[in-house]
């Protein structure tokens, strides 16, 4: 009964410190923004309609007319036909054009004799849509040559995507997004209550009374168990809903890697609390564990980009495997039972971790 | 000051309710508290006075039960700290020095809180009636007033209906009137019979408050006994203030009954010190009537704990 009201009390000191509610929630959540408005899917803040593609054709013949409507037909581009080269180039620059090409006078004359006919792919390279539109037209060239010279097919390349679904950048950096916030909540929000508590002599005034030590940090871990699992259901609902990401594996399996996963992280904010004379001491050591943890752990950039020294000392951190095994979970809808070494490498953590917040907790 | 309450307050008994042997604590090269030993009887308001550092809260925090001693024993109602800390912090109410409370909650939400640690409580709205703060059971302590703040801290040490409370320099940093208001409520406090064992190092807290008073320098106790009897033990306890018109003599005045010591002063105002008021007055009058001076003024000032201290340490207490 005790826990439960210092639980509320806890959850009521947390909702009430708009300040630390605004960096505990909105800060990650701001991520998921940013991230959604660049890479997200059918997101109403950004277009990403199909690639814009202007066609110049000088040649005027039937290969260019056949080789404009196949290319018509491809549904992530739109096609356009346009006389002015100076003002298309100009619109390459500006962004507003993805792609443009220039066929040739004289393509289908030309195209039987050697050297071949040059047609021109003009894109800003700094262009993403503009330059996979590139190789979309390389291979569709590649075709059409092989057709003119009635080559037999030998080849052919069947795609298989192993996620099954294809998945966006976005769609593999939610979850990562989520997991790092619920970080972010537990590490900072705790080691600053601890280091304002003990500042305040606020955990000297517990200990006069003969509450029990363990009831306090129980009541604290339960209070950060809730609110980051509430915050990590913002921030996958936003980019669900908002930003088109896709959740394809169990909701619940990832519920529960979040406790799992935050246990470690609540441990380490009593610790960072507990090394901290300050409030503002404790919130920067909470960032400086929390940030190179984020950028090393692969939340944004793949492992596999680190060095590999540091990568093998990534791994056994406690994000990272928490990372691979979530992702799996909700992109790859598997069971997180078949993440036996991730799982190990967490509840080692989880031990580790929760021993030495207990033998470092001091009242003053 | 003449308006002490002391005569009114619930007399006290020789239950021993507080006992404290031979207590130590060391921290490193420190020495906090050096082997002390005191007792303090069911009901009395019993002080411990001294300068910073003097160990008065570190031998709080060890009857509490938040410190451990180095060597000693401490008995609250019968229950040794060490041995049984849980029991003892039932039965007590802490006031901690420069201690705050909770930012977010209410008044009401931190005392309904606190009560919930204890097996009884008191309810929190009829606390903050004995504090007259009713009206701010919505705030949050962070709009109190000092002075209300500290009567917050008395009621949230009051919550569990405590037989013995601890008051760490309850009134520093309050104004003067602030401080005499929470006097009120330390003898109110008291008159419900609760023991008050209160630092400070206000000697005239010390004075008004207290039945005895443990006054306390470099960790260790230097006096303890009523303030009257602190006073009176001084070999010059009274200071006699006088007003003469005319020509007098002072060696005449140096040699009258109990009188130690003459300073004259410009305008007639002479002082005397005088080991014993009750003979040095009437020798006084009898002088003034036989002298040709003409005496305007008569004053005895009772040498106060502030003289104790300075007497016994040679430094005074107010730094």
């Amino acid at each position: 009964m005790i826990l439960f009201h210092l639980t509320i009390a806890n959850l009521k000191l947390v909702l009430r410190n708009r300040q630390a509610l605004f960096w505990a929630i909105l800060f990650p959540l701001i991520f998921v923004v940013v991230f959604g408005i660049f890479f997200g899917r059918g997101n109403p803040f950004s277009d990403n309609g199909p690639t814009s593609v202007a066609v110049i054709d000088r040649a005027q013949d039937e290969l260019s007319a056949n080789l404009i409507e196949s290319l018509k037909a491809q549904e992530d581009l739109s096609v356009e036909r346009r006389d002015d080269e100076t003002a298309a180039r100009q619109d390459i620059e500006d962004g507003n054009l993805n792609l443009l090409l220039i066929f040739p006078e004289g393509l289908s004359r030309e195209a039987y004799d050697s050297p071949p006919a040059q047609m021109m792919a003009i894109f800003d390279e700094t262009n993403i849509p503009g330059s996979i539109a590139v190789g979309t037209i390389r291979s569709f060239v590649d075709g059409t040559n092989l057709q003119l010279a009635q080559a037999p097919k030998r080849i052919e390349l069947s795609v298989e995507s192993v996620t099954g679904d294809e998945l966006s950048y976005f769609d593999t950096l939610l979850p990562g997004l989520a997991v790092w916030g619920v970080m972010n909540f537990s590490i900072l929000g705790l080691a600053t209550t601890i280091a304002a508590y003990r500042e305040k002599r606020i955990l000297v005034r517990i200990q006069v009374t003969p509450l029990p030590v363990s009831m306090f940090f129980a009541s604290q871990v339960l209070a950060y168990m809730f609110l980051p699992l509430a915050q990590a259901a913002i921030m996958l609902i936003t980019g669900v809903v908002l930003f088109g990401a896709s959740i394809q594996g169990s909701l619940p399996q990832f519920a529960l890697l979040v406790i799992i996963g935050n246990s470690v992280f609540v441990s380490m904010g009593f610790i960072v609390g507990a090394f901290s004379r300050t409030v503002a001491a404790a919130s920067g050591l909470g960032n400086a564990i929390g940030l190179p943890l984020m950028f090393l752990s692969g939340v944004f950039f793949p492992l596999d980009t680190l060095p590999t020294v540091i990568r093998v000392v990534v791994e056994y951190l406690p994000l990272a495997p928490l990372l691979e095994v979530v992702r799996g979970v909700t992109l790859h809808s598997k069971s997180f039972w078949e993440f036996p070494v991730e799982l190990a490498i967490i509840g080692c953590w989880i031990v580790a971790s929760a021993i030495v917040a207990t033998k470092t907790f001091r009242f003053r | 000051m003449d308006e002490r309450k002391k005569g009114m307050i619930v007399s006290t008994t020789d239950e021993i309710v507080i006992q404290v042997e031979g207590l130590t604590k060391r921290y490193d090269d420190l020495t906090a508290v050096d082997d002390i030993s005191f007792s303090v009887k069911r009901g009395e308001i019993f002080g411990i006075l001294g300068p910073n550092g003097a160990g008065k809260t570190t031998t709080l925090e060890c009857i509490e039960g938040i410190v451990t001693p180095t060597s000693g024993r401490t008995v609250v109602l019968g229950l040794d700290t060490q041995n049984e800390p849980k029991e003892v912090k039932q039965r007590i109410g802490v006031q901690l020095q420069a201690s705050a409370y909770f930012d977010h909650l209410t008044l009401k939400e931190i005392l309904d809180l606190f009560g919930r640690f204890y097996k009884r409580s008191a309810a929190p709205i009829e606390l903050l009636e004995r504090v007259a703060l009713e009206g701010r059971a919505g705030a949050t302590v962070a709009n109190l007033s000092g002075g209300q703040r500290q009567r917050f801290t008395i009621a949230a040490a009051l919550i569990n209906e405590p037989e013995v409370v601890f008051l760490d320099e309850p009134t520093t940093g309050l104004d003067p009137q602030a401080r005499r208001s929470l006097w009120e409520f330390v003898l109110a406090m008291n008159e419900q019979g609760r023991t008050i064992v209160l630092t400070t190092h206000y000697m005239e807290e010390a004075e008004f408050l207290c039945h005895r008073v443990a006054i306390m320098d470099g960790g260790k106790i230097v006096a303890l006994d009523t303030p009257d009897n602190l006073t009176r033990a001084l070999p010059v306890p009274y200071e006699i203030k006088i007003a003469v018109e005319g020509e007098y003599s002072a060696d005449a005045l140096q040699r009258l009954a109990d009188v130690e010591d003459v300073i004259a002063e410009e305008g007639g105002i002479v002082r005397l010190s005088s080991s014993d008021a009750s003979n040095s007055v009437p020798a006084i009058m009898r002088w003034s009537m036989a002298s040709d001076a003409t005496l305007n003024h008569l004053e005895v000032v009772p040498a106060s704990l502030e003289d104790v201290f300075l007497h016994i340490t040679g430094r005074a207490l107010s730094e």
